[in-house]
Parts: C-alpha cells; structure tokens; sequence
C-alpha cells in the first residue's frame, strides 16, 4: 500500500468525525429556519442562540480534526 | 446573455478567468505537466509554534514566531485604544465609533444574558473577543508563513532524526543565494530534494543556492495551544473568580460537591466538576482547531493553485476568524452568568 497508515488513519478520522457534527448542525440551522418562520419577531434572538449551539457542535468536528492532524503531523 | 455584454463584468470574467488559467497552470498542478513556473513547494506545516533564531534566545528558551505576532497584536491593540481615547467626543468618529460598536454590543448581550451583574464580565469579554478577532485578522497578511530564516541541513536532520523520522520523507527546499533569510521562491516547485540524498551527496544542490527548510517569521496567533489554552484558562478563571465573588466559597462549592442532596446529585456534582475541565478544553481546542486548519488550508490552497485559488479561502478566514472570536467570548459570558446564578432548588 502507497503511503503509510498514518494518512490513512487521519483520513478516516476526519471522515467519520464530521458525519455526527455536520447532521447536528444541519437539525440545528432546520429547527431555527423553523422558528423563524412561525415567529419572524424573534429573528436575533433565535440567529444569536442558534450560532451558540452551532459552535458546541462544531467544536466536535474540530476535535476529529485536531486528532487527524496530530496523526498526520505529530 | 445580457449579462455579458455589459463591460465591467465581462472585464471582470476575463481578468479572473485568465488569473485562474495562470494559476491553474503554475501552480502544483501545472508542475506535473512540467509548467510550474509561479509556484512554491508546500510549506513545512509542524503544530508546534517555531522558534525564530536556531539558537535559544533567553537561557535555553526559543522565541517562537507566534510569541512575536501575539506581542504585534497587542501592540496594535493598544495604539488603537490609545487613539480611540485620545479626545473623546460626543458624537464619536474614527476609532471610537469603532470601538464604541463593539462595546455597546456587547453591554446589550451582557445585558440581555445576565442583567445587572454583567458589568463585571463585559471587559474581559469584550477584551477577548478584541484580541482573538485582530489576531485571527492580522493571521491573513501576506508575509506570514511566507518570509522566514533557513534551517540549514545540518539541523533539519538532527530535528528528525532526535524525533526518529525516515530521512527520506524530510524535503528539503532549495533556495537560491547563501543568506540566512530567504523566502520560497516562484517556480521552485520541484525544487526539493529529500534529506536522504543530500546527506548521500551534498554536491546534488547546484552552486549558488542552498538546501534547507523555510522556518517563517511569523505565524498566526491562535495557531499555537499555548495561547489558546492561556486565553481559555483566563476565561475559566476568572468565571470561577466571579462566581466565588458573588456567592462565596461554600455556595460555589457545593455545587460541584453536593453532599446534601443524595448519592445521584453527589455523581452530578463530579460530573459538573469534570465538565469544567471539558470547557477549558473545548474552548482550546476549537479556537486552535478552526484557526490552525484554516492556515493549513490556505498553504494547501496556495501550494495548488497560486494566485487565486486562495481568494475565497481567505474571504472564509476572516468570516470564521470572527465568528470564532465571537464565540469564545459570547461562551465566557454565558458561563459566567450561569455561575454565578444561585443553585437552582431541583
């Protein structure tokens, strides 16, 4: 096999970490598109909770990456 | 088609047509097809921050390259404040109607998330979100990651081999002249030559130019953990320092040690313990993670497809430099006003 298992292994883990963030953000930004048709008022305070919650779920995605590049690099 | 026949935007397709067939064909993937002319080996990417001088600088410590971009940002920092406060009007202008921007922002968030007490919090909120938001900024600069001192063969091996690395996965790059400080030039594409065969042959690097590897100068703040992290330990300290503030020792503490309440609020108490931890963690991690991959991003992108290939990306780092900075302070807010709320009877 070309290439040694690290790149694989970072590759793999990069790929699957961000499977369970990106469906998570996706539920996230579908409830708020939700509630800011039923209440188009609350327009900033819905943006501003919904991009707190999309960052919690991102910073999963970023530990798999952080686990990736350490594979890779380190 | 009526698009089209306007000038401007025409123009506009042409230009950025013809920049990207250029780049296209410079760049990594016009090497292989031997047109390589605009572009540059890949960068040597390495997580930890570089040192800027191959000698320790202060006792047998290295001023890494991170450390002095920090120090420039707070630098420009401060020159920004001292010219916002300088003569402060009624109806502001110039720095501070920006600076006045950003703090009433925050005063309504504060406001809006913790009422009265969040007087307290506002400064270093507003102090961390300045900080990282012109330390992600100043991170896109061209020069950075770019200019930099020659590691000399002669170390690079010594690095790899302290780390056990196959010397024939070290690539060195070959610069041209014999300074110390050099910059990776255009068209060096192909100009690399690993560390095993120079070391079977130092003769393989023609006169006049010099192998070695491009340790840049300077290197965006939050790509470093050790900034991150002190930012994110700061951050929790000084939640706990409110909370302590506000409640007292035992009130605070009986939240995380929770004797009273029965064996299952006891375990809760652990695993809130334990959740403070995570959150130091997190907040690293995120802000490390989101900055440090959009560096890399960008030496990749560069590294294919020299001139505008990097454009959108760099449109992408400072939208996400912003959010992120947004985030890491919005998240010290909220923790320190749900720390400092009383405990709630369950």
């Amino acid at each position: 096999m070309e290439g040694d298992v690290a790149s694989l292994g970072a590759g793999i883990a990069m790929g699957v970490g961000a499977l369970g963030p990106g469906i998570g953000i996706g539920i996230l930004a579908a409830g708020a598109m939700q509630s800011i048709g039923r209440n188009p008022e609350a327009v900033g305070l819905i943006q501003q909770n919904m991009i707190l919650a999309i960052a919690f779920t991102e910073a999963i995605a970023i530990y798999a990456l952080v686990v990736a590049i350490i594979i890779k690099f380190v | 088609m009526k698009l089209l026949k306007k000038p401007k935007i025409l123009l506009a397709i042409i230009l950025f047509g013809t920049l990207g067939i250029v780049g296209l064909a410079g760049g990594a993937l016009g090497d292989a097809f031997g047109l390589g002319f605009l572009g540059a080996p890949i960068a040597a990417l390495q997580l930890p921050a570089e040192p800027i001088t191959s000698k320790p600088n202060i006792g047998s410590f290295h001023i890494t390259n991170t450390m002095i971009t920090t120090w420039a940002t707070i630098v420009i920092l401060l020159v920004m404040s001292f010219f916002a406060t300088r003569k402060i009007k009624e109806v502001p202008s110039g720095f501070q109607n920006l600076f006045e921007v950003v703090i009433e922002y925050f005063q309504k968030l504060g406001v809006g998330v913790s009422g009265k007490r969040s007087a307290q919090f506002i400064p270093l909120v507003i102090t961390i979100f300045l900080f990282i938001v012109l330390a992600n900024w100043i991170g896109i600069l061209p020069g950075f990651g770019t200019i930099g001192w020659i590691e000399t063969p002669h170390e690079a091996i010594h690095h790899a081999e302290k780390k056990d690395k196959e010397l024939s996965k070290v690539t060195l790059n070959i610069f041209d002249g014999s300074g110390n400080v050099g910059v990776l030039g255009f068209g060096s594409v192909s100009e690399t030559v690993t560390a095993e065969e120079w070391e079977h042959d130092h003769d393989i690097v023609e006169d006049g130019k010099q192998a070695g590897i491009l340790i840049p100068f300077l290197r965006s703040a939050n790509t470093d953990i050790n900034t991150t992290l002190a930012i994110a330990l700061v951050a929790m300290f000084f939640v706990h320092f409110w909370a302590l503030r506000s409640l007292g020792f035992f009130a605070h503490a009986k939240k995380y040690i929770n004797i009273k309440q029965g064996p299952i609020w006891f375990a809760v108490g652990i695993l809130e313990l334990i959740s403070e931890i995570a959150r130091v963690i997190s907040f690293t991690f995120r802000l490390f993670g989101n900055i440090f991959a959009g560096e890399v991003l960008l030496v990749a992108m560069a590294f294919l497809i020299p001139i505008i290939g990097i454009m959108p990306f760099l449109g992408i780092e400072l939208f996400v430099g912003l959010v992120q900075a947004y985030i890491f302070s919005m998240l010290t807010l909220v923790f320190a006003s749900v720390a400092g709320a009383a405990h709630d009877e369950h």
